[in-house]
Formats: C-alpha cells, structure tokens, sequence
C-alpha cells in the first residue's frame, strides 16, 4: 500500500518535472548517483590539491576560462590562442576565446565580454579595447564573483580589485625597446646629419591603449636618447600622439623631427598611403610601424617607391608574413616581437589559479628585437607567426 | 547623331562626366602643385594600387545601378572570395592559378544569388544584397576561423600572381599591369554596356522593367547577369586586392562598396536605372583614388579624403541636377 | 500573300476563362478576328477587355477555353512567343525604355547585329523608313523621354507594326494624342486593314469606334455580350449593351448658379513653366467651371501652379476679392483650395491606408490632441461623409487599396470635404472609373456646387464637360484660347477653341 502510493507521488512529480523542464531532464533521477559520486570525488581531490599542493592539473574538471582578444584577424592571436589551449589542455579545463571582428569595434568588444558573463565561466581573460567602455561589464563581472584575467596590453586603469592579474606586454617598455635598437642603427645619420632628419611612426589607431603605448614608449624613448647626443626633437602629427607624449617642441623645429601618422579607419590601403607620404618627405630617415597592420603598410607603401633598407630604415612590431619576409630581404631593419605563445599560457595559467582563489601577480611575457641574423634561434623563432 | 549630341539629357549626362573629369585634372593638379612629389612615377603607381579593387567593384555594380538596382554585398563578397580562395592557397595547397579561378568563381556565385533573389525571389536589392553582404562577411571569417589570410609573397615560388597587377622587377622597374588590366575591362565592359544585347537589355530593364519584359525579352536573366556581372569583378578586385595588399582581414571589405557606389555616381550614372557610363565610372573611382593617395601629401589625415569624395559627390550630382532642371 | 480574301477568320478565342484570386475576370468570352477587318473590343472598365487581351498575347495563361490562330490551336506562355507568331499589341499604359533611343526601343529584343555587336546605326535607318512608310516625323536617334506623350504614342505603334505581324492589337491608343495625330492613327490603321492585318481596337470613344471599325464585340463584367456590325448599330446599342442599361448622358442646357453669384475665385495673368502662359478666369460660388483641351493642353498644369505645387513665375490669385499668395499647397489649403488629382493613387490617396485616415490627412490638427490623434472622433466623422457620399464601403477602417475607383474618389472628397474647402479642383474625376460610379460622383458634384461649394473641373471627356459645366474654359498650347457658356456650347466650338494654335 505505502508502496503504490509512493509510486503514484514519484510518477506525479516526474510528470510535473518533465512539465516543467520541457522534458530536458529526462534522465535527472539517474543521473543524481553519479553527480553525487562525482561532487565527492571532487572535493577529495579538492582536498588532496590543498595537502599536495602541486597537484593542479587534476582538479580543474569542468573549469573554464573565457577570453576576450581583442580581435581574431592578426595572425598574433592565432598564437595567443594557440598557447591558451596548449595549457588548458595541459591543466585539463575548457578555454574559449572570442574577439571583435577589428580592434576598432569597441561596441563589439563590450558585447563579447557581457556574453561572457552570461555563460558565468570560472574566469574570465580579457585584453580591453578601450576600459572606459568596458567599465560596466568589468563591475558584473566582479559582483558575480568572476576574477578577471588582463592578457596582451591587460585592462590599464582597470577599477580597483576587478583585475586580478594580468599577463600583458609591457607595450610601453616594448616601443621603448623599437626606439633603442632602431637608435642604434640611425644614431650615426643622426648626429652627421646638418639639417633636419625625420622619423615616421605609423600607428593603426589612436584608441586602442596597446597601441598607443607601443607609440609612445617608441617616441619618448627615441626623444630621450636624441637629446642625451645633444641634438633637438620636435613632434608633428596625430593629435593624440603629440599630445600625450613628453616632447615638449611641438612642430617642424627640431634636429629630429617625430612625425607621427594614424590613418582614418584600419584599411589597407589608407596605411599604405601614410607610409608612401612618410617616404616622399625628403628628410626622411627612418619609419617604424606601431603593430602589424603598421608594419605590413609600411611595407605595401614602399612596393613602388623602393626607399625601405636603403635610404630609409623600417622598423616594425609583430610579425607575420609580410613583415617576416621584409626583415629577411633587409626591406625592415628589424621588429619587436611579442611572445603571444607565451601570453596565451600564462594567461590560462593565472586564470586557473585566481579562480581556484589562489593569489595570482602580473607576470611580463617580455618582448624580443629580432632582426634577419636571429630569426631562427630557438628562442625567437616560436614567437614569430606567419 | 546630331539630335542625339543636342539632346538634353545627353548633355547633361555629359556635362557631369566632364565636371568629373575636370574634377579629378584640378584634384590632381592641385596636390601636385602643393607637393611636386605627387608628379613622381611612384606615386602614380600608387594611385594605381590604391584604384583597381574599387575599380574592378565600380565595373561591375554600375551594371547593377544600370538596372536600377544596388549591390551592397561586393565589398564584403571581395574579402570573402579573397580570404576563401587565399586560405586554400596557403593553408590547403591549392595551386595559385585554381585559387584565382575559385577567387573570381565565389565572386561570381554570390552575384549569382543576388540576381536570383532580385530577379526570382522579387526581393528588393537594397535587401537581398544587404542579406548577402553579411552573409559573406560571416562565411569568409567561419572559413578561415576569423584569421587574416596572408597571400603568397612575390618571393615565393607561386608569388608571380602579383605581377599580374604590378610588376616589380628587381632593376626597380615598376610596370602597373593592374592599370592596363583595369582599363582593359573598363573597355571591354564599356562595349558590353552600349554595344551588346545584354547590356541593351540591362539599360532597357533598368529604363522600364515591366515594358522590357513586354517586349518580349527575358528580363530575370538579364537582371541575374548584372549582379553575376558586379559579383564577379567583385571576386577579380578580390584578387587585386590580395595581390597589391597581400593581407585580407575577415571584414576588411565593408564599406568599400561605399567607395565603388560614389565613383559611379560621382561618374554620371543615375541610381534610378537606365543609364550607366563605365568612362564616367572610372573618373569617379580615380577622383577618389587620387582623394586617398594625395590627402596625406598635402598633410591632411585620410579622414579628409572622406570628406572631399563626400563633397565632390554632392557637387557633382548638383551641378547635374541644376543642369536638368534648366533644361526643363 | 496567302489568303487575299477577305473576311477569312484568322483568330477564334472560345470560352475564354481566367480567375485571379478573388476575382473571375473573364467567363467564357468569344472572340472573333476576320483578316482585314478593325474590330473593336467594348466594355467598362474592368470589363475584362485588356485581360482578354493579355491572355492572347501570352502575358497571361488561360485557365479554360480554346485560342485557334490561322487554324491551328495556340497557348502562347509569355510575348515574345505571340510576338513570333505574328501578334503584337500596343498597350494602353505607355511602355517605353525612357532611357533610349527611339530606335532602340523600337528594336529591342531583336536587335539588328553586327556579329556580337549591336548596330544602331542600321536600326535607325531602318527605323527612318518605317517612320517615312508611316507619314510620322520623328527623330530616331531622339532620346524616348525628350519626345511628347503623344509621339511616344507613335513609336509604340510604330514598333508594334514594324514586326512581321498579322494581328495587332490596339489597347486606348488615342487617349494621348491630338486630333491631327488620331488623323494619322487612322490613316495608318486603314493601311494596315487594306494589307489583310487582322486589327483589335480598344477605345472608350464612341465616335472612333464609328468612324474606322468594322464590328464591335462588347463585353461586360468579364462575360461576352455580343459582336455587332458597326454600321448596322447605334451608339445606344453599344452603351446598352456595355452597361445593361440605358445611360442617360444627355448635355445641360443651362447654367444653374445664379447672375448675381459673388466671385469667389479670380485668378489674373497666371504664367508658369511653358504649359501655363497668361492664364486668367473667374469662378463663381456654386459653379462647375469646365477646363477643356487636348492632352498637354496645360489644364493640369494651370489647377497645380494655382494650388501651389508648381513653381509660379507670376500672376495674381483673389480668394473672395482678397488677394492672396500662394507658394505652397500649404498656403492653397489654407486659402480653402482643396485639389483631386487625376492620378489618384499617386497624389490623392495613401492607397495602404484606412477610409478613416485617408478622410482626416488634410485636416489631422482638428483630429488631434497634443501628439496623439484622436481616433474616435477621426472614425465619427468619417463615417459621417462615408453616409453623405454613400460611399461603398464596408467601413471606416476598410483600407483604400480595396475600394473600387469611384468609392476612392468619394474618399478624396470626403478629405477635402472635412478639411472645408470652398473651392474643389477636379482633375479628371472620373478616369478609370465604370459608368455606373460616374453618373454617382456627378451627382455628388451636383450636389456640391448646389451647397455652394465652386467646383474647377478639368476633363478630357467632352461628354463630361457638356454635361457638368456651368461654363467652360479651353485651352491649347498652355493659354485660355476661350470661354464659353454652357448655353452656347457645343463640341464643334469647344473642339475649335482647343485647337486655336499660334
């Protein structure tokens, strides 16, 4: 009797169940055992990390990680993406990544991490397009206990404990190196030159903060060791740039004369006219492009014009086919490279550990100068992408 | 010939095609008075470079206006069809005179659709090719999972494609072959246009649709070969574009239609159909070609360059507008 | 030439029938052409006369019924397949590529080439000697959109008989053409009656169908009525047997609106554009004031620079003795002009729109509080017109699109009607619409001028003009080339006036 009336309760409330879920929960009554089975697994292990301390990889089941590039166009964050998954793999959780279609579509990118959110990942790893616009969904994300991850250039400027570390480029160190080595390469043109000479720094954008840096720690390290030689520097150009660098001399009137360009929308055949304006300047001495889609029109704006590793030194940032080949022919006299490799596994590193609540600090992914002599060594090689 | 030379509406087609073309000597001129650098051979080529992909789209959509139609989609269909047939190149091993073929193929398909929608499915241009322009734009990024796809360079071994556009000889003789190839088709289209039955038949769609299908004349087919026409050039300014830029971004095509769309208009072709002038189309797409290469000359950002085509596109369909209505 | 009798039937359509949705528009009509003979194809509009003809010419598929042509049985599935087989047809809406040549028009789809190109030079030649053949002077290398409506005309019926053919149909060819182009028309026709061409000739003009066809097959509400000899039967015959019934058209004999009846309307020296030279008049309270002309006689164009949608290049306009300016038809409805266009669905109606808010458009603020219309009282008043008009319609909130053209022309009424205009400019009010609905919207019109309203009523009907007009103005060539009274006029003199050139 108390049997029957229990079946009838149980098939009652399975009805009602399968009411409810839409039927999508036929199987819940046998799957409680083993989730059961699963939950107490999960904190022996749980516990066992804790003791063992080194153990990591075994208890992230089910963990995953989200990130949002900044793009997927630039062959870099194939790579990025590339070393997230050789160590989500290796840690044993899921990884997804997305990205705006360009790194101008900042709307997108705000779109992307709210998405993020929704999906309530164990962590989220972001490389911000603009903070300001992100602002908002980095408070979500902080209220629903999600640590975020900085990755590439990070989230700067990133409201208080939101961001719980980041595995970024020092961009701004990263242009600083550029202006270094390309410094040695002009330093004797530089201090022979009577008049004027001119360096070009061709940057995709004026919003995008790694790119700024990248601009920015190139000019103000290049005005820096100009002036310890005793010479002067002046900047012209995009506003922003000459704005918010340290060169003080605003105009043509300096021994060397920054003069700074950022096309009017990410196209091709914009960056290429920049450089071939850069070119036909008759003091020009030198052009460094601030990423790759800078690097790969300075190249494209010299196809007809032919100036590049002869009169005029090209510098670059990233790599890639194009820029790759260019530094091979002796077309750029070299480039920076980042370790997006690197950046993509440290990224998923830092995630797994924040969102196991372990502390986590910044780590520098460092960047590298690589010229046609070092391309090939082992250290460098990996990072270079087509 | 007489009646047709002192024919008002002639004339005033005419007259804003020599408004265009006077346009583009003065835009000329000017930049190269305020910069002589702008006369160099270099530069000229640049011009080249920075013409064929909107040259090649502006071909092929003024068939499309012609009819009284609009293609959004070309601008989105030339990064598809190029980062499609770029990624079986590079990734798949696809021999590089296939690739090209397949390039120009997708172009072609697309436009294939577009007419079908237009001329089967009574969709209306404006929507059909809006659908197809984000159709596009979505399967070139799903097919090369959203990477840019980076075209052989002209050092390796399949890298003679480029020449096809411009020859870089290693004596530094620079040929822009693009340039004759562009003028080439602009010729040829420019017969097809004026001098064959398709382009009668697309001029007389456009003019009057249903009177054209009274006529006895299949109207679906001709209004289907003006989008194959516009998909098409869409697909070989595909291959321009990789071959003068060599990297495609997924969504590097939008807006570009934009650019096509101003060069036939700034060129005298009606957007209301039944007329279309291929000579006109190519001023319009060199107005601007020489807008993007010379802005920055002169020390003005390329967002100038938007601005100047902007005007110069209402200045010259004013000047025309003011000369019809003259005439009565 | 095979079969030089004549009388020889060289097209039999039996039992025609062809259903839209919704609509049964042909039921089992016969159809009969004999070789040389012009045969006039009668009936209201909406009749199924151009239907009938569609499904000759392949435009259409029949759904029953047998089309035998030179003997043998013929489906034809879309034009060029008739136009082969030797039928060709002139359409009554003008179907012309505006964008080309004359020449071109006349030759598209069959092109003369020169292997893959196309000759122009040879089609204009060609074009030349047809234009010659048929006493026509045109240019053929002329842009079509440069020439008259009238000679657009021409070159339709140009085109159609340049191809081989053996029956040509001719769908209201006249209605945009002059007397002296009608002449040539016929001249033309009887050319082709005398080669053994087998000719349909559509036309609402009694006196055409009287002067150049043979018999007549009228058609009503889709069905066969009956195939006369045209000699042997009168006007009342084919109008009887058009609408069933006996239709009362005769002129009104005298002016109704009183001597002393103040002036309400004086316009003085109008000039605009080349269509409008010096136009003066004076419309009294209670009138039906006729405009009489030709087709681009400058009747339209005079009502639109009055009523403020043309540019005026000078003239003055008095409403009540007062003068007013009138640069906007803004200013014209404020002034209480109120103007039904001829083109109805074009300019007079928001067609996808209900009874209701097309009644109100005019008016709206009266209709409004604040932002928001007040619908209530927009339905109440429309109702109240729908019932003084009688218009046909099952309700306020009926869309326009599916009324019937006199019911629409009720609507556009009943909107100037509610936005109180004293003055109504009628452009030819009742185009395309049947018999029956005409004899209803002048009684309205009656009715209206009874109430003291001043009507302006412009018409190409010369019937219409005799029978409603108090007084009539004619024009030709853009001036006022008369003004008659209703007491002394008659088509002879009215004709003349319209014709009265520089």
């Amino acid at each position: 009797m108390k049997r029957k009336v229990l079946r009838a309760i149980l098939c009652i409330s399975m009805a009602g169940m399968l009411l409810a879920g839409c039927g999508n929960n036929q199987s819940a009554p046998a799957a409680t055992e083993p989730a059961e089975d699963a939950n107490t697994e999960a904190e022996e292990l749980g516990t066992d990390a804790q003791e063992g301390a080194s153990t990591e990889s075994t208890s992230n089941e089910g963990m995953m990680v989200y990130l949002v590039s900044k793009g997927f166009q630039h062959q870099y964050w194939q790579a990025v993406w590339q070393g997230a998954q050789e160590k989500a793999k290796e840690l044993g959780v899921e990884v997804q990544m997305q990205g705006p279609d360009t790194e101008s579509d900042i709307a997108q990118q705000v779109q992307m991490l709210n998405t993020a959110i929704q999906l309530q990942p164990d962590a989220i790893g972001l490389a911000a397009l603009d903070v300001s616009a992100l602002n908002d969904g980095i408070a979500q994300a902080q209220s629903a206990g999600i640590p975020i991850i900085g990755f590439d250039s990070g989230v700067p400027e990133a409201p208080e404990g939101a961001v719980y570390a980041n595995a970024a480029t020092d961009n701004y160190a990263a242009g600083a190196l550029a202006a270094e080595e390309t410094y040695k390469i002009i330093k004797d043109r530089i201090l022979s030159t009577q008049g004027s000479v001119r360096i070009g720094v061709m940057n995709q954008d004026a919003t995008a903060e790694s790119i700024i840096n990248r601009g920015l720690g190139f000019i103000d390290k290049m005005a820096e060791l100009v002036i310890a030689d005793g010479k002067t520097v002046s900047i012209v150009g995009n506003e922003k740039y000459v704005n918010d660098s340290q060169v003080t001399d605003k105009g043509e009137g300096g021994n060397v004369i920054l003069d700074i360009a950022v096309p009017s929308k990410v196209e091709a055949a914009l960056s290429s006219t920049d450089a071939q304006t850069l070119l036909n300047k008759e003091d020009i001495l030198c052009i460094y492009g601030s990423n790759q889609f800078s690097g790969e029109g300075l190249v494209n704006g010299d196809a007809n014009i032919g100036k590049l590793g002869k009169d005029v030194v090209g510098v670059a940032f990233d790599s890639g086919t194009v820029i790759k080949d260019a530094v091979k022919a002796g077309k750029l006299a070299g480039a920076v490279t980042q370790s997006p490799l690197d950046i993509g596994r440290k990224t998923v590193e830092l995630a797994v550990k924040a969102a196991k609540g372990e502390s986590v600090a910044d780590v520098d992914t460092g960047c590298q100068w690589f010229t046609a002599e070092n391309m090939e060594d082992p250290s460098i090689a990996p990072n270079l992408y087509d | 010939m007489e009646g047709l030379k002192n024919n008002p509406i002639v004339k005033a087609i005419g007259t804003q095609r020599l408004v265009a073309f006077i346009a583009l000597i003065v835009i000329y001129l000017a930049f190269g008075l305020l910069n002589n650098k702008f006369f160099s051979y270099a530069t000229i080529v640049n011009i080249f470079d920075a013409s064929y992909y909107i040259g090649f789209m502006a071909i092929g959509i003024t068939f499309v206006i012609a009819t009284g139609g609009i293609d959004l989609s070309i601008g989105t269909v030339l990064s598809c069809s190029a980062l499609m047939a770029g990624y079986l190149n590079v990734s798949k091993g696809l021999p590089i005179v296939p690739t090209i073929l397949l390039c120009v193929a997708i172009g072609a398909l697309f436009g294939l659709m577009n007419g079908w929608m237009v001329s089967k499915m009574k969709l209306p241009p404006f929507i059909a090719t809006l659908g197809s322009m984000m159709l596009s734009k979505g399967l070139g990024a799903i097919v090369t999972m959203s990477q840019s796809v980076t075209w052989k360079s002209s050092t390796s071994e399949e890298g003679w494609y480029r020449n096809i556009f411009r020859i870089n000889s290693q004596s530094g003789v620079i040929v822009p072959t693009g340039f004759i190839l562009l003028i080439a088709s602009a010729i040829v289209m420019a017969i097809v246009l004026n001098k064959t039955r398709p382009g009668r038949y697309i001029l007389a769609l456009g003019s009057n649709l249903e009177a054209t299908r009274l006529s006895g004349v299949d109207v679906d087919k001709w209004q289907t070969l003006a989008y194959v026409f516009s998909g098409l050039f869409a697909g070989i300014a595909g291959v321009s574009y990789a071959s003068i830029y060599q990297v495609i971004l997924p969504g590097a095509g939008s807006g570009f239609e934009m650019d096509a769309i101003a060069g036939v208009v700034i060129g005298g072709t009606s957007m209301s159909g039944g007329n279309g002038t291929i000579a006109g189309t190519m001023i319009g797409v060199f107005i601007i070609s020489v807008l993007k290469t010379g802005l920055p000359f002169i020390g003005l950002n390329t967002a100038w360059q938007q601005v100047a085509t902007g005007l110069v596109l209402i200045i010259a369909v004013f000047i025309d507008v003011c000369n019809r209505r003259r005439k009565g | 030439m095979e079969g030089e009798k004549v009388g020889n039937v060289i097209l039999k359509m039996k039992g025609i029938d062809k259903s839209f949705p919704g609509v049964h528009a042909l039921k089992g009509v016969d159809l009969e052409i004999k070789k040389g003979e012009v045969h006039a194809l009668m009936g209201e509009n909406g009749a199924g006369k151009s239907t009938l003809m569609k499904v000759l010419t392949g435009i259409y598929s029949k759904d029953k019924g047998s089309i035998l042509y030179e003997g043998r049985e013929v489906a034809f599935t879309n034009p060029k397949e008739a136009q082969e087989a030797g039928i060709s047809i002139v359409h009554q809406e003008l179907n012309m590529m505006n964008h080309l040549s004359v020449a071109q028009n006349i030759f598209i789809g069959r092109e003369m080439m020169n292997g893959k190109i196309i000759n122009d030079g040879k089609m204009e030649e060609e074009s030349r000697k047809l234009f010659q053949k048929l006493n026509i002077d045109i240019d053929p290398g002329e842009i079509m959109g440069n020439l008259t409506v009238g000679r657009q005309q021409m070159c339709e019926i140009a085109k159609a008989i340049s191809r081989e053919c053996k029956i040509i149909v001719f769908d209201e060819p006249t209605a945009a053409l002059t007397e002296t182009e009608i002449e040539g028309l016929f001249k033309i026709i009887r050319d082709l009656r005398k080669k053994q061409m087998g000719i349909v000739y559509i036309s609402h003009r009694m006196d055409e169908i009287k002067k150049i066809t043979d018999r007549v097959t009228i058609m009503r509400d889709g069905e066969y009525v009956a195939t006369l000899i045209t000699e042997n039967s009168t006007k009342d015959d084919i109008i009887k047997g058009m609408v069933g019934r006996v239709i009362y058209e005769d002129p009104k004999e005298k002016s109704n609106v009183p001597t002393d009846a103040p002036v309400v309307l004086k316009v003085e020296n109008l000039r605009a554009g080349k269509m409008v030279k010096d136009v003066s008049f004076e419309l009294h309270k209670g009138e039906i004031l006729g405009f009489s002309g030709l087709m681009g006689a400058g009747r339209t164009e005079t009502a639109r620079a009055l009523f403020g949608a043309d540019k005026k290049d000078g003239g003055n306009i008095y409403i009540n003795g007062k003068k007013v300016e009138i640069k906007t038809t803004k200013d014209a409805v404020k002034a209480g002009i109120g103007y039904l266009s001829e083109d109805r669905k074009r300019y007079g109606l928001v067609v996808e729109k209900t009874v209701a808010q097309n009644s109100t458009m005019a008016n709206l603020e009266a209709f409004s509080k604040g932002f928001f219309i007040d619908k209530g009282k927009e339905a109440k008043t429309a109702l109240e017109y729908v019932k003084k008009l009688k218009t046909k319609t099952p309700g306020v909130d009926q869309l326009v699109v599916n009324l019937s053209g006199g019911n629409q022309q009720k609507v556009v009424i009943a909107k100037w009607l509610i936005r109180n205009c004293d003055i109504l400019i009628f452009d030819e009010p009742t185009r395309g619409i049947d018999v029956g609905a005409k004899s209803e919207i002048y009684h309205l019109m009656s009715e209206l001028a009874a109430q003291g309203k001043s009507i302006i009523m412009i018409s190409s009907e010369m019937t219409e003009i005799l029978r409603m007009s108090d007084r009539i103005i004619v024009m030709c060539e853009g001036r006022k080339t008369g003004e008659i009274t209703i007491e002394e006029a008659t088509q002879e003199n009215i004709m003349y006036a319209a014709t009265k050139r520089d």
